[in-house]
């Protein structure tokens, strides 16, 4: 805290309050339909359709999206074994060292996160004293086999990630789309898909999260219980050991790195209508691995928000929300270019400034290409809001509401780009993003709520004024860029050109 | 004798550590000029002054009769081209990509350029990599691109920073062959390396840099006379181990 500036520790405590209240809600949320019975008649009363068949549903779908949460973003880089096989040649035993890299993995914070909550929300529905060790070693088992699974097909899994993350997306997404429509209109829903819940319920209790489920609520035998103890106690010895005696092979036996010889039609494509400048450093943005994942996160958002808060109809949050979450796609795709202009090819920039082309025309050039998409998917959806959504405000209010909102991210992240550079890293299986610092994501996300309400809340005789208002900013905020643009070769030169040189 | 690049009263500092001191030095055109120096004594901060990348506190820098400052920069930058260490290669490019990329920024793609690339990779055995990423390379590859690469954009000055670090033995033969045209064509070779022998047996000329400032320079005409008694090794020793520390300082092993 002592390092940020006033107005980053306001907007920083502003934010952790927002995300205090968003937790609580969901908390509050999830304790009510998971954790109460829904037998009691003041429930029954309250939520008709929460059936005990219908609880099982949700309890069964949680688990499995859980799971599905799980498998997908146990970090398996934690061992770092081309790493840390350097610690062999300070005389570190190699069995000490397999040995030693598990357990740090297990002791992750991220995995007993996971492993945690499994165990208080398994713990929540247990029947009796008798499936707690069962529940337990359920757990531990399923740890052992999802690091198994992706330690072995590491591989497999970097190439379906974007499908395994899609396919969880849309599940969690599905799933509250159903909700929503069950809370609209129960009964003409619920009634003819009654006959078919036991057969889906069927269905999700032999799913990874049904079976983890099924030991904390199946009323074993106590010799069944002894037995599924044992046998489990067995298969995770196995596993770990499996574990320890794959890392050390690992470390041991350095990898074979694979040459594939690829050559990139994207990159002709870009080159072509972009130029070589621009072109390359959206090759560069395009092919970043978390940026694939954040544009499938831009499409299903959206997609599966909208129709919901249309159909669901809360006035004017849906309103706000609706247009809020419009305005931030062309946003967030310029956030992916432009909020860290320099982390993606860092040190191959100072090769850019050798070439006799001046320094201020590529960077020109590179900030043109960047906001060509954004600008095109912001006219887009500007239209298509003016022409189907009518009911959301008037053209020009729209109009000058989205420029704005776009215009003030635009400065936003040039801002970022210059005073906020780090190297962007390569990696999917990240929780932090690597390509921007968490303090400018931190104020993104404050800036699309707080603008959101700012710019979109309905104003009824006051309209006219936030119009003016809104307008002469847009006048001003253009202005400032475009003298900024003048500056980017003078700023580069004095914010990032050393920090390059020496980040090696 | 023309000058390729004279140094005048360069100075450079890093907030309070002062990294280059007033160095002057002057590079005949079409020499291969070797600068060696212990580590830290500015030899990377130098190059980064002369390629523009690093400004310089003070001080001139001329490239070919031109003064380096905002007006002459890119008539300059066109006749220049370096290997830095670590070299500078565009990673999610493949060796094809970058060099092509590299040369049309510099406009020095012309329509035999494929043949060159092809007969300049196959000479230092890189061929194979021509559609692999950059990334993938090993640091001996990445070296020999980026080296094939700055020849490729037809320089008349050439700065090697540590050019045959990580390069095997093979190659590093094939590279001095081809320093020795670039020079025969005119061209000049500004290396700095820590391999003395290297040096001793490439470089016409050699300066001695410490601590930032230039503590010898010798010609080709100096060095005969001073070789005559000892090698180019106890004639570093003797500029730059002023401490005058020695093995007595083991004497607990």
């Amino acid at each position: 805290m002592a390092r940020l500036t006033k107005l980053q520790a306001a907007l920083l405590i502003g934010y952790t309050l927002f995300l205090l209240s968003m937790f609580v809600n969901i908390m509050g949320t999830a304790v009510v339909v998971v954790f109460l019975d829904s037998t009691t008649a003041q429930l029954e009363m309250d939520l008709p359709w929460l059936t005990p068949e219908m609880h099982h549903l949700i309890l069964l779908t949680f688990a499995n999206v859980f799971w599905i949460i799980h498998f997908s973003f146990t970090n398996t880089r934690l061992i770092n074994i081309e790493e840390n096989r350097k610690l062999l040649a300070f005389a570190y035993p190699s069995r000490n060292l397999a040995w030693h890299l598990n357990l740090m993995s297990l002791y992750h914070p991220v995995n007993m996160i996971y492993n945690f909550t499994w165990i208080v929300f398994l713990g929540l529905q247990i029947n009796s004293g008798i499936n707690i060790p069962v529940l337990v070693c359920a757990v531990i088992l399923n740890y052992g086999l999802i690091y198994s699974v992706k330690q072995r097909f590491l591989k497999l899994m970097e190439r379906r990630f974007r499908l395994i993350v899609g396919s969880g997306l849309f599940i969690f997404f599905g799933v509250i789309l159903v909700i929503a429509a069950i809370t609209k209109d129960p009964e003409a829903i619920l009634g003819p898909l009654a006959i078919q819940l036991s057969e889906v319920l069927n269905v999700l209790y032999w799913m990874p999260g049904g079976i983890l489920y099924g030991a904390a609520t199946y009323n074993f035998e106590p010799y069944t219980a002894g037995l599924m103890f044992v046998l489990m106690i067995a298969c995770i010895y196995s596993v770990f050991l499996d574990h320890y005696v794959q890392t050390r092979k690992g470390l041991l036996n350095p990898s074979f790195r694979k040459v594939n010889k690829n050559v990139s039609s994207l990159w002709l494509f870009l080159k072509r209508w972009l130029g070589p400048n621009a072109g390359k450093y959206l090759y560069y943005v395009a092919i970043h691995p978390y940026n694939k994942l954040q544009l499938i996160a831009i499409l299903i958002i959206p997609i599966v928000y909208i129709p919901i808060l249309l159909f669901m109809d809360f006035g004017v949050i849906t309103q706000i929300l609706v247009l809020t979450m419009l305005a931030a796609i062309p946003v967030a795709l310029l956030a992916m270019g432009m909020a860290n202009m320099f982390g993606y090819e860092h040190r191959e920039i100072l090769l850019h400034l050798q070439f006799p082309i001046s320094l201020k025309q590529q960077l020109q050039e590179r900030f043109l290409g960047i906001i060509t998409i954004p600008i095109i998917i912001f006219f887009v959806i500007t239209v298509l809001e003016i022409i189907y959504l009518p009911q959301l405000g008037t053209e020009f209010g729209i109009y000058i509401a989205n420029t704005f909102f776009f215009l003030c991210f635009m400065l936003f992240f040039m801002w970022s780009s210059f005073y906020q550079y780090q190297t962007a890293r390569y990696s999917t299986f990240s929780y932090k993003h690597p390509i921007v610092p968490q303090k400018v994501t931190f104020t993104i996300s404050a800036m699309i709520f707080v603008l959101g309400y700012g710019v979109f809340v309905p104003l009824e005789s006051a309209q006219t004024y936030r119009l003016w208002f809104m307008g002469s900013l847009i006048g001003v905020i253009c202005l400032y860029l475009m003298i900024n643009i003048e500056l980017l070769a003078g700023a580069f030169k004095k914010k990032i050109l050393l920090k390059l040189w020496s980040d090696y | 004798m023309k000058q390729a690049l004279s140094i005048i009263e360069l100075t450079k500092s890093y907030k309070s550590k002062q990294v280059l001191k007033k160095l002057n030095l002057d590079i005949p055109a079409g020499t291969i000029f070797g600068l060696i120096g212990p580590n830290g004594a500015g030899k990377s901060t130098l190059i980064g002054c002369l390629t523009g990348l690093l400004q310089k506190d003070g001080g001139q820098i001329v490239i070919n009769g031109h003064e380096l400052n905002a007006s002459n920069e890119l008539m300059i930058k066109k006749d220049v081209a370096s290997v830095l260490q670590p070299p500078l290669l565009f990673e999610n490019f493949t060796g094809y990509e970058f060099t092509t990329y590299v040369c049309e920024m510099y406009g020095s793609a012309d329509d035999d350029l494929n043949d060159k690339i092809k007969s300049l990779f196959t000479y230092f055995e890189i061929d194979e990599y021509l559609y692999v990423k950059v990334r993938q390379l090993s640091s001996g590859s990445r070296k020999k691109l980026a080296f094939c690469t700055a020849i490729l954009t037809d320089p008349k000055l050439l700065f090697l920073d540590e050019p045959f670090e990580s390069v095997d033995v093979i190659s590093i033969g094939r590279m001095k062959t081809v320093i020795r045209k670039l020079r025969d064509q005119g061209i000049t070779v500004f290396i700095t390396s820590h391999i003395l022998e290297v040096v001793e047996n490439l470089c016409d000329d050699i300066a001695i840099l410490n601590e930032g400032e230039i503590l010898a320079y010798l010609d080709a005409k100096s060095r005969r006379e001073l070789q005559k008694d000892s090698n180019l090794n106890e004639i570093f020793e003797n500029y730059v181990n002023t401490k005058g520390l020695g093995d007595d300082l083991l004497s607990w092993m």
